[in-house]
């Protein structure tokens, strides 16, 4: 029926045994959370409901179950370049990305969607976001990179693929249109961005070029005090 | 004197009556208090056994399940026919309602048959005193797995889990440590685990050692020591190429060269192993330089390049 791989086999356990794992070992700083109330709040945002109309905002309870503070200095943003940025936060101990948060790691490299009419989760197919938008997976993201940008403070890493084609800087993209537009000035001391190639890999962009120069002048316009270094 | 006699014997059956009126209230209030006692009381048994390590890990069914589905969904789809629910249940049997020091490695036997899963030739990745190391190298470069990369070690890393005869059979408050004794679950399980994984080997073996440990690279008191390299099978495993990684700045306290480095070699080529010793391997150490990407050791290039 659609076009996108389906629901995550024994996607439940998976989400409450890594909600566990997280609160007991990852990041036991976080306290004590209800994982099967997180449960719930995540599976609500999006069964019985026609998958293409599930909107950011149907996580917010989710989120609300599952925020908890970033340290300063520690946020680290990306694109094109999630197995990197996994290898250099070192599963928070150096940074905190996106999926060393609780609310991210529950979701990494999961899928999921429901259907109208019907409690159950669709495991034959999903929408992709070329098909429609408002798809379960996407509004997680979307909602899930908001409060993360929002909950930065400090100064803040970005790193870049400056071998990525159409540029290390995408627009549109998630740091472009969800990320930056939440970032709470007041809270941020400075802007680092890394612009790193692949090993034998093109060198298409780099700071002060191309989208890296779009970047720059982004946040420098909206009064950032901005680094930029490549490699 | 038949009404004197009544009344008498209606006051006695009235005595009688409130007494058991009295007996049953008091029994009654009896068995509520006892149930209110025990009822707080229930997830730690008075009766359990005290130890000097962490207990049990809260939620560990949860975790264990999680981490069974997330291995065989998300990261290795071929192992899709493994029962995770089973894996658990095994796991739990192994030593809830048991001793925590009575433990043996046929316990773990049916956990084993059910887990293990064959390892691909020249990737098995053996470790000593490197672990937080030898992770982030496993994470970033797939061509190599140590023990925590295959399910077993997946699901029991950095959880710990002990029974105890009383209910209800998991401490979760305390677990012995192994000084206290040798025979427990946690011990128990990563040798049992170790000598399966070492004799799941094949081809090209490496091992990872730390040379800045003042007590030596290589101990035979270490897992690594005492069960792997006697369990490698020389009919299947060709070659151990061992890794010997030194703490940027660090002391450089073992090479190649050193003493008990040699013991290892003597040990392995005993059991015909071809042996091949590399200090400071490259490509680990730039993981290291991570963290210090000033020092000289981690220029770019190299005079040996």
């Amino acid at each position: 029926k659609w076009k996108g791989e389906g629901t995550t086999q024994n996607l439940e356990s998976i989400v409450i045994g890594r909600c566990y794992d997280y609160i007991r070992i990852v990041n036991p700083s976080v306290g004590e959370k209800n994982c099967s109330q997180i449960w719930e709040a995540f599976k609500n945002a999006f069964i019985n409901k026609d998958p293409c109309s599930i909107l950011p905002k149907d996580y917010e309870l989710f989120i609300n179950l599952t925020l908890h503070t970033i340290p300063p200095n520690k946020s680290l943003f990306w694109e094109n370049n999630q197995l990197l940025v996994n290898s250099f936060a070192d599963r928070g101990r150096r940074y905190m990305s996106l999926g060393d948060t609780l609310f991210g790691f529950v979701g990494d490299f999961l899928n999921w969607c429901g259907q109208a009419d019907s409690p159950g989760l669709d495991y034959e197919s999903c929408p992709t976001t070329m098909e429609c938008e408002n798809n379960a997976v996407e509004s997680f993201w979307r909602m899930a990179s908001i409060t993360y940008a929002q909950h930065s403070s400090g100064v803040i890493h970005v790193l870049l693929n400056g071998s990525a084609e159409g540029g290390a800087y995408p627009q549109p993209g998630f740091f472009a249109d969800y990320e930056i537009p939440a970032l709470q000035k007041d809270k941020i001391s400075q802007v680092v961005i890394w612009v790193v190639d692949d090993i034998k890999g093109p060198d298409i962009d780099s700071c002060g070029t191309h989208t890296v120069k779009t970047l720059e002048t982004r946040l420098k316009t909206l009064g950032y005090d901005v680094t930029c270094t490549d490699n | 004197m038949p009404l004197q006699q009544g009344s008498a014997r209606m006051r006695q059956r009235t005595v009688l009556l409130v007494g058991i009126v009295v007996l049953l209230a008091a029994l009654v209030l009896a068995v509520v208090l006892a149930s209110l006692l025990t009822h707080g009381r229930h997830e730690v048994g008075p009766k359990m056994l005290k130890w000097k390590d962490r207990g049990t890990t809260k939620n560990l069914q949860e975790v264990i399940l999680g981490r069974c589905y997330n291995y065989i969904t998300a990261q290795h789809p071929e192992l899709g026919d493994k029962d995770c629910l089973k894996i658990w249940e095994s796991l739990k049997d192994a030593f809830i309602y048991k001793n925590p020091c009575n433990i043996t490695p046929e316990d773990y036997q049916p956990l084993l048959e059910l887990a293990s899963h064959p390892i691909p030739c020249n990737k098995s990745l053996f470790w000593s005193k490197t672990g937080e190391l030898v992770h982030r190298y496993t994470k970033s470069n797939q061509n190599f797995l140590t023990l925590e990369d295959t399910l077993l070690g997946y699901m029991a890393d950095r959880v710990s889990w002990c029974g105890d005869p009383s209910a209800p059979g998991i401490n979760y408050e305390s677990c012995p440590k192994r000084n206290e004794c040798e025979s427990n679950p946690g011990s128990v399980f990563w040798k049992t685990a170790s000598k399966m994984f070492a004799e799941a080997a094949c081809g090209v073996v490496q091992v990872m050692l730390n040379g800045s440990v003042e007590a030596g690279a290589f101990r035979s008191s270490s897992i690594f020591g005492s069960i792997e390299i006697f369990n490698l099978d020389p009919d299947k495993v060709s070659e151990v190429h061992i890794w010997l990684m030194q703490n940027i700045g660090g002391p450089q306290s073992e090479s190649c060269s050193g003493h008990s480095i040699q013991r290892l070699i003597s040990i392995l080529e005993e059991r015909n192993f071809k042996i091949i010793c590399e200090d400071n391997y490259r490509p680990v150490q730039l993981l290291q330089c991570v963290h210090n990407p000033d020092h000289t050791d981690c220029r770019l290039c190299t005079n040996s390049t």
